[in-house]
């Protein structure tokens, strides 16, 4: 089956800074592929190649199989930073543009405009609408033409509580359609709550990607305690299954490879000699989960 | 035509056009008004000025002072896209960089249309209204003007275009519009012979419309060397080609 995008090689370059650094990925048909990464780590800059509006410094990438152009843009929808409209026109009209380039059938506006909920705003000219009604403005422009795909940057950037839901509620319905998104953002619980597979960038380089359950898959954490904690130390390194550990103060935080749970080791413990003081499984961080994803995994 | 129609569904709601359109239009009426009471050249104008055909020479000449009025309000509309992130936007959804500039020509092609027709309307009233025996020779006469004042139009608006491209925030891109075609260009002028500064764009565009009554002038001082209305349309053609083609290619090598 044919990539919806692959991207080989893609660089840019901003005078000395490289904003994206041989980046290469590829977007199954029906994925939810989130792109992650904080912010100024070339999500948008990437996005932004793959969309013609930014030249690439080298390296290539095909929507379907080919080189972008008209055609190839009318089954791509996309939302590229913020909500891009004529202020002075009312949303439909905005949605007139679109639909003319796009050469959607003008019936569609109003269906859009209903999918977002903004049909009774239809005649509010744009600079009158809130955040979160420009945002949706924007996904019901993408849409328009009943894309294949839908490219979203940041979608919930800036929204309150209840625009993020509204969006993301928007995104699961659309994808429920079994449609391709390609969202980027730097909320890692964004991502893992939408998202069927993933991209981590950091400074432009792609630093892990697959599907979420195997990249975000939260690897518990133990903290343990012992009277001795040189000894505990000793004896972690002498684990086999222990993959890393952490002593702070007073306790140690140790995470195991998978397939091992605390028994196994409470009992290795044992068998050394250290009696535990403490045992308790502690839920890791998004952050902290983000932070080990870029430290430890290498393209 | 496409293009053109998605021109228009920005354009028409858009105030500020018709704000620039209705300044045009009731500066020239207001010159056309007070200036046959004052004299021009030395000689008293009066009725004399709105007579056919010379009438149609008087018309395009001042209308080409406006020029930069559509220079300016075709710099407003392209660095609003630059603003609203629209031409982004639109070479997203499926416009190719060639599209972009094709559209705001046919936008400069549309006002050129509309202010020629202006004058055409302008001329015929005053014309036949103070010209005592009209006929269809005395009228079409010098006619041909009106298409000079179109091409000279349209130059302007293709220079503006370039700058508007070039410099992406409005008032940036007025001064430096103004400065070039009203400041720098004719410095350059002065330090260069007539012989070959008549061929620079803005001194061509100017060669469209000539003074009413310039052969005169030239009697009386050293005359200055001009491209007859022809030969400079051609010219223009030319420049209007290039500015065009040069619009496209700093869209083409820059990040939207």
């Amino acid at each position: 089956m044919t990539e919806v995008l692959n991207i080989d090689n893609l660089s840019k370059h901003y005078g000395s800074i490289l904003a994206v650094d041989r980046l290469s990925l590829q977007v199954a048909p029906g994925s939810i592929y989130g792109i992650l990464g904080p912010n100024g780590s070339g999500k948008t800059t990437t996005l932004g190649m793959v969309l013609d509006v930014v030249r690439p410094s080298s390296g290539t990438y095909t929507w379907f199989g080919q080189h972008t152009g008209k055609e190839i843009k009318r089954r791509i929808g996309a939302l590229l930073e913020t909500p891009n409209f004529y202020p002075y026109l009312t949303a439909r009209k905005n949605l007139q543009i679109v639909a003319d380039i796009k050469g959607a059938n003008s019936k569609s506006i109003l269906q859009m405009l209903n999918m977002v909920g903004l049909e009774q705003r239809k005649h509010t000219t744009f600079k009158g609408f809130s955040l979160g009604m420009k945002q949706r403005l924007a996904v019901a422009a993408a849409m328009l033409n009943n894309p294949e795909v839908l490219v979203l940057d940041e979608p919930t950037n800036g929204l309150d509580p209840e625009g993020i839901a509204e969006v993301r509620e928007l995104i699961l319905k659309i994808a429920a359609e079994g449609k391709t998104i390609i969202l980027a953002s730097h909320l890692l619980d964004e991502v893992e709550k939408v998202c069927t597979h993933v991209a981590v960038l950091q400074r432009g380089q792609l630093r892990a990607d697959g599907r979420v359950d195997n990249i975000l898959s939260a690897r518990d954490q133990f903290v343990i305690s012992a009277d001795d904690i040189p000894g505990l130390v000793t004896v972690l390194q002498a684990i086999p299954f222990v993959e890393s550990f952490q002593p702070e103060r007073d306790t140690v935080h140790v995470t195991l490879q998978e397939g091992y749970d605390g028994r196994e080791l409470n009992r290795a413990m044992f068998e050394a000699g250290i009696t535990l003081s403490q045992l308790t499984l502690h839920r890791k961080s998004l952050e902290a989960q983000f932070l080990e994803i870029v430290k430890n995994r290498t393209p | 035509m496409n293009l053109l129609r998605i021109e228009l569904h920005k354009i028409i709601p858009y105030r500020t056009v018709w704000v620039i359109l209705a300044i045009y239009a009731m500066l020239m009426l207001l010159i056309l008004y007070t200036s046959s009471k004052v004299t021009i050249n030395g000689q008293e104008v009066g009725n004399e000025m709105y007579r056919l055909p010379g009438f149609w020479q008087v018309l395009t000449y001042t209308s080409s002072f406006f020029n930069l009025l559509f220079g300016i309000l075709i710099i407003v509309l392209i660095t609003d896209e630059f603003t609203y992130r629209t031409f982004r936007q639109q070479v997203i959804d499926g416009l190719s960089r060639a599209d972009l500039v094709l559209a705001k020509f046919y936008v400069t092609l549309g006002l050129a249309t509309l202010s020629t027709l202006f004058l055409l309307l302008l001329g015929l009233y005053f014309g036949l209204l103070h010209t005592s025996s009209p006929s269809a020779a005395v009228i079409i006469g010098k006619m041909d003007a009106l298409a000079y004042y179109f091409v000279q139009a349209v130059g302007y608006m293709s220079l503006a275009l370039l700058f508007g491209i070039l410099i992406k925030k409005s008032g940036l891109a007025i001064i430096a519009f103004i400065a070039y075609a009203q400041v720098i260009e004719p410095l350059i002028h002065l330090r260069l012979p007539d012989s070959i500064d008549k061929y620079m764009p803005v001194k061509v565009l100017k060669s469209l419309t000539p003074m009413p009554g310039q052969s005169l002038l030239d009697e009386l001082t050293t005359p200055t060397q001009l491209l007859t209305p022809p030969n400079a349309a051609i010219y223009s053609i030319g420049y209007i080609m290039l500015l065009l083609l040069l619009s496209y290619l700093i869209l083409k090598m820059r990040d939207l």
